[in-house]
């Protein structure tokens, strides 16, 4: 009976996904003029879809087949993080009353899948990842008091860069080495990744720089220094977060500039130091040749790639249904591999909703970039979607083979205290500045009465 | 503002086409590369035995049971082989890890067709659902003569379809009994004999002279004086530093490539291989798959050879009469033979036919695939009627069935291990060639040579098939 249970459930999931992104299409066409159904409805049946996914999958995992009884502890963590949830869901709408609810609902989304699959793999991880989410809502419900506190954040630029610098260097002298790479430091029983703290500064720095008219003595300045971080990465074995900040810092120039010759003279000099890090660098070929032919060095340098490999082709597009397949065989599941997981058990077409997840936020996050009139802020969010983004697309294409693995988290989904707090910190600054030229949008629209201005916030209840 | 916003708009475009590749791949990756990956032995969730689930039969081509699995009061299921050793190293086994068709088709064997509707069955019935039954292109009938001829003398035999690459039957020995092989383990696995490997795709021997098969076709292919070329043999010769012997310093006289084949005289061969060069035999070699990877359902060994063109002359002339560093196994000898008697066309080796479901209907049934063509149709007449002569006239004679014309060539191969291999590689009818064989028999006595074995193997595949 369970087994027939799990089966049916594998449907529903890819239903429940496929409604969601359903809806969201409902929401956009509203927004663009179509009108496929009201945009009110749709965010509210996407907020009861993510409620229905938790508890049929938190019903069961917590079901144990040996005594046919459900196991309290799971079930109560299944309780609470609904709970965090619908709170999340009721405080969101009142503190970010203008945010984009699309946004929300996708990071909704991504963290009640976090929770789920992590439950899966280890529980004990799912527990952990809770307290960080709370923390991290916290953080973004004071976001929007403390950003109205310091009015002009921009003037900081210096000490952004050099509170970044600092952060990356601290590792070189305290860190502590983890899967392979020096880029992880103690306090107490907490660790955490000063690299990803130091992507909130980057993008903050390079927003504040590229707000002005950009000049040729600033580029190199901002140039120079920006290389300098991606060169600390890569020497500390970070080469995802290397790639992520040279893409955020690639594209926030283009942006700023709109100069394609730029861009792609960046673009040629990466590739140039791609080959020289590859021509110096062990770690660099260790992992190119993974990515070539892992076949070939299955036991070692291989079998990561592979196993996730194995995870995501075995069980075909409905997957294997939860707590059915094999997911704790893939090393480091919890965190790189979390979307191979969630292939295996939950199918791949549900991965593929997950992806399309991502374009839907990286859509909502351009449409703030491009409706935002105040350029520091408009740079600030694409600097920020760009990131997001392109880590999500790193780490996917890592697993699926498409591209070398980097060891980065995949943004609100992987496990780790420090990737999920700086993603939600990231996303409270996107709404925040979707609110921000909400409102003061609304008010060029009052004073001008030329604007016409179709969009609202909208609250759900 | 306005220059931004085009700029923010093209960066859209570009991170959404990333992850339109994503998902691009990731459907190649379900569609397409989902059968290869899967099914790698590495893959552990092929070993994930899911509880609750009847695990499907491996039946022959007659639908005979040659694997099941029963039920048993604590609901556990309890593998038992039906034909045990008769069939252990085409089974496999499947207890102790798994191996043989227990392994390559693991996955389909717990695989319920419709199990949705089986599932739901269940509830009534309390059953579990049943995986797919595997039904191989084996004959148990052939298979249990090949088995009986082997006895107890070390060695494989394959039986193969030419026209099709469908293995009829797969012996090998020393064997094993797969209904006991997690009690025998620790005899199993110590034993001297290895038992557990399966010789006839897994064993590689030199191939002693039944490799002349393809200095013959490298000779057509690359020396276009061949017919004329004749050679007098004088029992022995000298390369180099190396003597190359014809077998027991037998004098064959004045002899061309026909004679050469029947009477296996190695000095002709060799001196051919002189004028052919050991580039172009290498490239002969490749040509007719040596090298190949072909793909078989079962674990196989691969073949092994070191000819290139900087090999010294002594190197060349062995390898061209089948001794040196090459090596082949029994399977591979079977595809040689099977291309040689369908026109030059070798098709893929398969042994597994098709699945069927728990309804009792057959799945998609499986295309015979060719593989490559190691000759042209006429180079194989050519050959053909060499090979008919070694059976009539030359060193096969033993290898001769009543009534039918036999082809086929004998080699010895001299080893390390102690007394030679004896091999035979042989197809019947002639002239419209139904079954293939290849057998080899190890460190053989002048009693259990592989020509006679092969020649009753050939007469019981036939009068199967003619059914």
């Amino acid at each position: 009976m369970f087994d027939l249970i799990v089966m049916l459930s594998r449907y529903i999931f890819i239903l429940c996904i496929g409604v969601y992104l359903w809806e969201a299409i409902v929401y956009i066409a509203y927004e663009q003029g179509g009108y496929l159904g009201s945009p009110y409805h749709a965010i509210s049946v996407q907020r009861r879809l993510i409620i229905l996914m938790h508890l049929i999958s938190f019903l069961i995992l917590s079901y144990e087949q040996d005594t046919h009884l459900f196991d309290w502890q799971a079930l109560i963590f299944g309780a609470v993080s609904l709970l965090f949830i619908l709170i999340a869901i009721f405080l969101l709408d009142r503190f970010y009353y203008e945010g984009c609810p699309l946004i929300w609902t996708g990071v909704l989304f991504l963290m009640d899948l976090s929770l789920i699959m992590l439950q899966r793999v280890e529980p004990d991880f799912a527990h952990k990842q809770l307290l960080w989410m709370i923390l991290g809502l916290c953080g973004m419900l004071v976001l929007p008091f403390l950003l109205r506190l310091i009015p002009r954040f921009e003037i900081f630029e210096w000490a952004y860069i050099i509170v970044c610098y600092g952060l990356l260097l601290s590792t070189q002298i305290f860190g502590v080495e983890r899967y392979g790479s020096v880029n992880w430091l103690q306090i107490g029983s907490i660790s955490f990744q000063p690299s990803e703290i130091a992507k909130f500064l980057f993008v903050f720095y390079l927003a504040s720089v590229f707000r002005k008219r950009v000049e040729m003595r600033q580029l190199l300045i901002t140039g120079c220094l920006s290389a300098g971080v991606v060169i600390l990465l890569v020497l500390q074995k970070d080469l995802g977060a290397a790639l992520i900040f040279f893409m955020t810092y690639m594209v926030m120039l283009y942006i700023a500039t709109s100069n394609e010759i730029l861009f792609f003279m960046g673009m040629g000099a990466a590739s140039g130091a791609a080959v020289v890090a590859y021509k110096l660098f062990s770690h660099v070929r260790v992992r190119v040749a993974a990515w070539q032919n892992p076949w070939a060095d299955i036991d070692s340098g291989g079998y990561q790639i592979v196993s996730s490999l194995f995870a995501i082709t075995t069980y075909g597009l409905l997957g294997s249904g939860l707590t059915k397949g094999m997911p704790r065989s893939i090393p480091v599941v919890e965190s790189d591999c979390i979307f191979a997981a969630i292939c295996e058990e939950l199918g791949i077409l549900f991965g593929a909703g997950v992806i399309c997840i991502f374009i839907m936020v990286l859509y909502r996050g351009i449409r703030i970039t491009l409706d935002c009139t105040r350029r520091y802020y408009s740079l600030l969010a694409a600097g920020i979607t760009v990131m997001l983004s392109f880590q999500a697309f790193l780490i996917i294409g890592g697993v699926i083979k498409l591209i070398p693995l980097t060891g980065v988290t995949l943004p609100l989904v992987s496990y780790g205290g420090s990737s999920v707090l700086v993603s939600l910190m990231m996303v409270g600054i996107l709404q925040w500045v979707c609110v921000y030229c909400e409102q003061h949008n609304e008010e060029e629209e009052q004073s001008s009465h030329q604007l016409q201005y179709m969009r609202g916030g909208y609250g759900d209840e | 503002m306005n220059n931004m916003k085009r700029s923010a708009r093209r960066v859209f475009w570009f991170l959404a086409l990333c992850f339109f590749l994503l998902l691009g791949y990731l459907g190649k990756l379900a569609l397409v590369d989902k059968q290869e990956i899967s099914t790698s032995s590495y893959n552990i969730r092929l070993r994930n035995d899911m509880e609750g689930i009847q695990r499907g039969d491996i039946l022959d081509k007659d639908g005979e049971v040659l694997a099941t699995s029963t039920q048993l009061e604590d609901g556990s299921y309890q593998r038992s082989y039906e034909r045990a050793r008769m069939a252990a190293h085409l089974t496999g086994y499947s207890s102790v890890g798994k191996t043989g068709v227990e392994a390559a088709a693991n996955f389909q064997m717990m695989k319920p067709h419709m199990e949705l509707i089986q599932r739901i069955m269940g509830l009534v019935t309390k059953e579990d659902p049943k995986g797919n039954d595997v039904v191989l292109t084996v004959d148990m009938d052939i298979q249990s003569v090949a088995g009986n001829l082997l006895g107890n003398a070390k060695g494989a035999i394959v039986v193969m379809e030419p026209s099709t690459g469908r293995v009829l039957a797969l012996q090998a020995y020393p064997d094993f009994d797969p209904n006991t092989v997690e009690r025998d383990w620790d005899t199993l696995i110590n034993s001297e004999d290895t038992p557990l490997v399966n010789r006839a795709t897994q064993g590689i021997y030199p191939p002693g002279s039944t490799f002349k098969i393809i200095t013959a076709l490298a000779a057509m292919e690359y020396y276009p004086n061949w017919k004329d070329f004749t050679y007098n043999c004088q029992g022995e010769v000298e390369f180099e530093d190396k003597v190359i012997h014809c077998y027991k310093n037998r004098v064959h006289g004045l002899v061309d490539m026909k004679g050469a084949m029947a009477g296996s005289c190695n000095c002709y061969f060799a001196a051919l291989a002189k004028e052919i060069g050991a580039d172009n035999l290498r490239k002969e070699m490749e040509k007719c798959g040596l090298l190949s990877a072909y793909g078989f359902d079962l674990t196989y060994s691969k073949s092994v050879m070191h000819l290139n063109k900087k090999s010294s002359e002594s190197e060349l002339v062995e390898t061209a009469i089948g001794q040196g560093k090459t090596s082949v196994s029994p399977l591979y000898m079977a595809m040689l033979i099977s291309a040689v008697a369908n026109e030059g066309i070798m098709m893929r080796p398969y042994c597994i036919d098709h699945m069927q479901h728990y309804t009792g209907n057959s799945g998609k049934p499986r295309v015979p695939k060719k593989m490559m063509e190691i000759c042209t149709p006429e180079e194989a007449v050519v050959l053909n009627e060499m090979l008919i002569d070694v059976v009539e006239n030359g060193t096969g004679q033993a290898a001769q069935v009543r009534g039918v014309t036999v082809a086929g060539k004998t080699g010895t191969a001299e080893n390390a291990t102690g007394k030679d291999h004896s091999w035979f590689v042989g197809y019947a009818p002639a002239e419209n060639p139904r079954v293939a064989v290849a057998v080899v028999i190890e460190n053989a006595d002048a009693h259990g040579s592989a020509t006679p074995i092969a020649g009753k193997v050939l007469q019981a595949a036939l009068e199967k098939t003619a059914e």
